[in-house]
């Protein structure tokens, strides 16, 4: 059975965020308070552990605004169970980062 | 601010293995198209995921894998890198060596050559310890020419390294239009170059003068007290362990080698 992976606080917050509902990089951003180069390359990390699962945007969609598509990211199965192993290491995460359906309500 | 962003995408874009990069530039450029505020820095750290993309690809050598393992083939290509930059500066910049207007460049050339060497020498020693680490004299220890030979290899390297610097920053300066040679550069580069023959001879076996291999950290500072933390190297022929601190304390001042002793070898 592979080893369960350890998170970082730093990755752990920047899953957690995914989790929330922050599901593109500016956005991770702005709520963990993380630089790009920590952001996009712990998403590549993320996403190469099959923790998160990246998507594109539809082009319509992009088209409609008249701006380039984006991609949007979200935690997979495992992903969200290693989180909620890193959840029990570092408990302020939940609190520190709350779901984004629960903070808009 | 938008064509530097762009530009800079574009530019940290070459980090990226081909084959990804269309969809790496369209994911940075999608973002940027939202950034309102700081998009400078959002930019720079397109740089470091590049690098990341590189590094993952296996295609970002580093220093280690680029620069020859053993120690004769290192000998080697410093002869070939002072062969050729001596064999430049003679056949385009003679007369800036020895100098047209009677100068001190013209009367004593070993002169303009030593001097800025020994400069460096002093700047060095201010900058950076000199101690190349501690090797015990324990009955595992190499015999006194093994051990002679570490020095030798050393002296060589300098002697190799003084005429690629004093003829490479003749060629670089006339290459930039600076014409005659330039003092501070030429004690710059002999800083720097000795600093690389010291880095470079601490990370060698002191037996077989191979590169050290297998780079491992030991311990974190914030779970240790009084206890030695750092980074342990070993000899990819087995004939030791080299400890290196990550802070010099007063017990652990240096790096320290451990010879292993015959038992080891079937290890290796």
């Amino acid at each position: 059975m592979p080893a369960e992976p350890k998170l970082s606080h730093t990755t752990a917050m920047i899953l957690r965020a995914v989790d929330a509902g922050h599901s593109y990089g500016l956005s991770i951003m702005e709520v963990t308070g993380l630089p790009s180069g920590t952001v996009y390359p712990a998403l590549r990390r993320l996403e190469r552990d099959g923790l998160i699962r990246s998507q594109w945007e539809r082009q319509s969609i992009a088209d409609a605004e008249l701006r380039p598509p984006r991609k949007y990211y979200r935690v997979t199965r495992p992903g969200r169970e290693v989180l909620e192993a890193a959840l029990e290491r570092y408990p302020l995460l939940a609190k520190l980062l709350p779901m984004k359906e629960a903070e808009d309500a | 601010m938008s064509v530097v962003c762009r530009f800079l995408l574009r530019f940290a874009s070459l980090l990226v293995p081909r084959e990804s990069r269309g969809e790496w530039l369209a994911e940075w450029r999608g973002e940027l198209w939202h950034v309102r505020r700081h998009a400078l820095a959002f930019c720079l750290g397109a740089f470091r995921d590049a690098a990341w993309w590189r590094r993952e690809a296996g295609s970002f050598p580093s220093e280690r894998h680029l620069w020859p393992r053993s120690a004769w083939r290192c000998l080697l290509l410093l002869a070939l890198l002072a062969l050729a930059s001596v064999g430049y500066a003679w056949r385009y910049h003679i007369v800036l060596v020895m100098g047209a207007d009677g100068s001190l460049a013209a009367e004593h050339p070993v002169f303009t050559a030593l001097a800025p060497a020994l400069l460096a020498l002093l700047l060095l020693r201010v900058g950076t310890p000199l101690a190349l680490g501690e090797y015990p004299n324990g009955r595992d220890a190499p015999p006194a020419f093994a051990r002679a030979r570490r020095w030798i290899y050393l002296v060589a390297k300098i002697a190799l390294l003084m005429p690629i610097v004093y003829c490479g920053t003749l060629d670089l300066s006339s290459l930039v239009g600076a014409g005659r040679i330039q003092a501070h550069a030429l004690i710059v580069a002999y800083v720097l170059a000795f600093r690389w023959a010291l880095r470079d001879q601490r990370q060698r076996c002191p037996v077989c003068l191979g590169l050290l291999t297998n780079p491992a950290r030991i311990g974190m500072a914030s779970q240790m007290f009084l206890d030695w933390y750092g980074t342990e190297l070993i000899c990819a022929r087995g004939h030791g362990l080299l400890h290196v601190p990550e802070i010099p304390t007063s017990c652990y001042a240096t790096q320290r080698w451990t010879y292993l002793d015959p038992s080891w070898k079937s290890l290796f």
